[in-house]
C-alpha cells in the first residue's frame, strides 16, 4: 500500500517523476557506458599480447661478461617443470648483399618449424632448406623478392618467404631481419645461442617457471637475465584502470547532476504535500512511516532510472566500441556486467541518498503545523 | 469514568509584535460517552482546544489526560499510537487523501495499525456502507459531493473503533440535509455505540444532540449547560 502511495504520489507529478528519472538515468548511463568502453579499450590492447605474455626471455648477462647461452643450460631450461617449449635463437650481424645493395643485417637462426609457428609469410612459403626468409621492412629496402638470390656472410642463399610484417614484439623483431636454418647459420657465423623464447604452460605458471630459472641456472653466478612478457600485460592493466576511473570520476558528475535534481524534486514534494503528512500523522503514522513512504518514491524513481539506465548503458557501450574500435564484441565480457551493476547500484544509491533529506524534513514536521499548512 | 481532563490549559502563541492566548485558563473533564459541543465566537479558541485533545499539539501550559494518562510523558510514537487507537478526527474540510479512493483512504488508519489487507478490506467496506457510500468506494475524493467526503471522512475516523471522536465543524462546509445525515451517523456513534463525541461549532442547531454546550470565550470557558 506504500508503495501504491508512492507511485501514485509519483504519478501525479508525471513531467518531474520523469525528468528525474531521465537524469539518474543518463548518470547511470554515462557511468556504466565509459566503464565497458574503458575495459572494451584495455581488452582490446592487451589481446595483441595475450599470444605473447606467458613468454618469458632469457637473454646471457653482458654485464657478468657473459655472451652466450650455455647449451646445457639450454637443455636443462627445457626440461624444466611448466615449461610448455622453448626455443634458442641465435643472432650475428653479417653483411648482406643483393644486385644493388649491401648492408650489414640481423640474421637469426631458427628451427623451420618454429619460424612456422611464429610468423606468417607473406610471399612465398617457409623454406629453410639451404634458402632463407627475409622481413618485409628489409626485402622493402634492399627489394628483395621470392626466389631472389642473396649472399649472406659470402654463401648465397634464395629468398624462400617473405614475412608478413610484424608489428611490435618484444621477444625477436624479424622485419629487418634474415632467417636461416640451425646448420646453415653455422657456416657463415660461429657465433653461440644470444636468446631462448621460454612458453610457460600458462599465464599462472610464469612466475613459477621465472623462479626455477633463476634457482637452477643463477644459483652460483648471474648467469642470464630473466624478462616476462607478462609484465607488460599488467603494466597495460594498470594504466587503463587508471584511465577508467578517470573516466568514470568524469561521468560521476553526471550522476551527482541527478542525484540534486532528485533532491530538489522531493523537496517540492514534500513542501507540496506537508498538508497530507500532516493528516497522515493526525490519523495514526509514525514519523518513520513518513520517512518510508518517501524513501519509497526516491527509491522507485532511483530503481527505474537505474534499470533503464543499465540497460541503455549496454546499447551506449555498443556504439561506443563500435565507433572508437571498431569492434563492438568487447562488449560481451564479464566486466561489462560488472559496471552494469556498479552503475545501477551506484544509481540506486544516490537516488536514495538524495531522498533523505526531504524525508527526514517531511517525518519532522509538527502534524498540526502540517495540518494548517494550505 | 472520565477520557478527557483539561488542568489549568494554557495556548499562548507568541510572536515578536504580540502575544495570542488562544486558550486562557481552561479546565474541563469529559465523561466516558458523553456528547459535548463547544461553541463561540471565531478566534475564541475552540479549534486550539481541539487540537490539544487530540494530541496533535501541546499546550503551553498545563496538563492533559487522555483515559487518564497525562500526555506531556508521552513520546512521539505513543501520542501517534493514541491518534490513531483512540481517538478519531472529523475535520470541516475533510483532509481525505485525494491520490487515493474512498475505500484506501478508509483503510489507511488501519494500515498504520499494522491490520492484513483481507481484514482492513472487509471493514473499510463495511464502514463505508455504514454511512451510505456502498457504490462510491472506488471513488477519489474529488469525484464526491461535499457531504459524500465527509462521510468517508467519518468512517475513516471510525475505522481502529476510536473511544473519541473530535468532530471540528463537521458540517460546516455542508447543507442543510448532507448536515444532517452527518450528525445522525455521529450521533449513532454516541447513542448506539457509547463513543464519546467532541463537537465544534457555530451553528446552535446543533446543540440539540449535546448532553453539554460548552462556550468559549477569549480563550476562556464562558458557560457550561446540561441538556437533559
Ligand atoms: N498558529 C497560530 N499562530 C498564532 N496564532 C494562532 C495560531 N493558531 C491560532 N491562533 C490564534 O488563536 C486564537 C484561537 O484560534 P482558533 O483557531 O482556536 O479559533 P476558533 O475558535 O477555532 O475559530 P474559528 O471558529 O474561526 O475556527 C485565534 O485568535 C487565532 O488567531
Ligand atoms: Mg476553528
Amino acid at each position: 500500500m506504500f508503495l501504491e502511495l508512492a507511485k501514485r504520489n509519483l504519478q501525479r507529478a508525471k513531467v518531474r517523476s520523469l525528468l528525474a528519472v531521465v537524469g539518474i538515468l543518463i548518470g547511470v548511463m554515462a557511468v556504466s557506458a565509459i566503464g565497458i568502453f574503458g575495459e572494451s579499450l584495455k581488452a582490446a590492447v592487451a589481446q595483441n599480447f595475450e599470444e605473447v605474455a606467458n613468454e618469458l626471455i632469457v637473454s646471457p648477462n653482458f654485464q657478468e661478461g657473459y655472451k652466450y647461452l650455455e647449451e646445457k643450460d639450454i637443455n636443462r631450461i627445457k626440461k624444466l617443470p611448466n615449461v610448455a617449449e622453448a626455443i634458442a635463437i641465435k643472432s650475428d650481424s653479417l653483411l648482406i648483399e643483393t644486385k644493388k645493395k649491401k648492408s650489414y643485417t640481423v640474421v637469426y637462426a631458427m628451427d623451420e618449424k618454429d619460424v612456422e609457428e611464429m610468423f606468417e609469410a607473406e610471399k612465398g612459403s617457409i623454406r629453410l632448406k639451404s634458402s632463407c626468409v627475409v622481413g618485409k621492412r628489409l626485402a622493402e629496402f634492399a627489394e628483395i623478392r621470392v626466389n631472389s638470390k642473396i649472399t649472406i656472410g659470402g654463401r648465397e642463399f634464395r629468398v624462400a618467404a617473405i614475412l608478413e610484417d610484424t608489428g611490435a614484439r618484444f621477444d625477436i623483431n624479424p622485419n629487418s631481419a634474415v632467417i636461416l636454418s640451425p646448420e646453415d647459420f653455422e657456416k657463415v657465423s660461429d657465433v653461440g645461442y644470444t636468446l631462448l623464447i621460454v612458453k610457460a604452460d600458462s599465464l599462472e605458471k610464469v612466475d613459477d617457471v621465472k623462479n626455477e630459472i633463476e634457482e637452477k641456472i643463477n644459483s652460483r653466478d648471474e648467469k642470464v637475465v630473466v624478462f616476462d612478457l607478462k609484465i607488460i600485460l599488467e603494466g597495460i592493466d594498470e594504466a587503463f584502470s587508471q584511465i577508467n576511473i578517470f573516466l568514470m570520476a568524469i561521468a560521476s558528475v553526471s550522476l551527482l547532476v541527478a542525484g540534486v535534481s532528485i533532491l530538489n524534486i522531493m523537496l517540492m514534494s514534500t513542501i507540496e504535500r506537508t498538508k497530507e503528512i500532516g493528516i497522515m500523522r493526525a490519523i495514526g503514522a509514525y514519523r518513520s512511516t513518513i520517512l518510508k513512504i518517501f524513501l519509497m518514491e526516491a527509491l522507485i524513481l532511483g530503481l527505474i532510472g537505474s534499470g533503464i539506465g543499465s540497460v541503455l548503458s549496454v546499447v551506449g557501450g555498443y556504439l561506443i566500441d563500435l565507433a572508437i574500435l571498431q569492434d563492438a564484441s568487447y562488449v560481451f565480457q564479464l566486466s561489462t556486467l560488472l559496471y552494469i551493476t556498479l552503475g545501477f547500484c551506484v544509481g540506486v544509491f544516490v537516488s536514495v541518498v538524495s531522498g533523505l533529506y526531504p524525508a527526514w524534513k517531511a517525518s519532522r514536521l509538527e502534524p498540526i503545523e502540517a495540518l494548517r499548512y494550505e | 469514568m472520565k477520557v478527557v481532563e483539561l488542568r489549568n490549559v494554557y495556548k499562548i502563541y507568541r510572536t515578536e509584535y504580540y502575544e495570542v492566548r488562544a486558550l486562557d485558563g481552561i479546565s474541563m473533564d469529559v465523561e466516558d460517552g458523553e456528547f459535548v459541543v463547544i461553541m463561540g465566537p471565531s478566534g475564541s479558541g475552540k479549534s486550539t482546544l481541539l487540537n490539544l485533545i487530540g494530541c496533535l499539539d501541546k499546550p503551553s501550559e498545563g496538563e492533559v489526560l487522555i483515559n487518564g494518562v497525562e500526555t506531556s510523558n508521552l513520546n512521539d510514537n505513543q501520542l501517534t499510537e493514541l491518534r490513531r487507537d483512540t481517538i478519531g478526527f472529523i475535520f470541516q474540510t475533510y483532509n481525505l487523501i485525494l491520490t487515493l479512493t474512498a475505500l484506501e483512504n478508509v483503510e489507511l488508519p488501519m494500515i498504520f495499525r499494522g491490520l492484513g489487507r483481507e481484514e482492513r478490506e472487509e471493514r473499510a467496506k463495511e464502514l463505508l456502507r455504514s454511512v451510505g457510500l456502498e457504490k462510491e468506494m472506488n471513488r477519489k475524493p474529488n469525484e464526491m459531493s461535499g457531504g459524500q467526503q465527509q462521510r468517508v471522512a467519518i468512517a475513516r475516523a471510525l475505522a481502529n473503533n476510536p473511544k473519541i471522536l473530535l468532530c471540528d465543524e463537521p458540517t460546516g462546509n455542508l447543507d442543510t440535509k448532507s448536515g444532517e445525515q452527518v450528525m445522525e451517523i455521529i450521533r449513532h456513534q454516541n447513542e448506539e455505540l457509547g463513543v464519546t463525541v467532541i463537537l465544534v461549532t457555530h451553528d446552535p442547531s446543533l446543540a440539540k444532540y449535546a448532553d453539554r454546550v460548552i462556550r468559549l470565550r477569549d480563550g476562556k470557558i464562558e458557560s457550561v449547560e446540561h441538556v437533559s
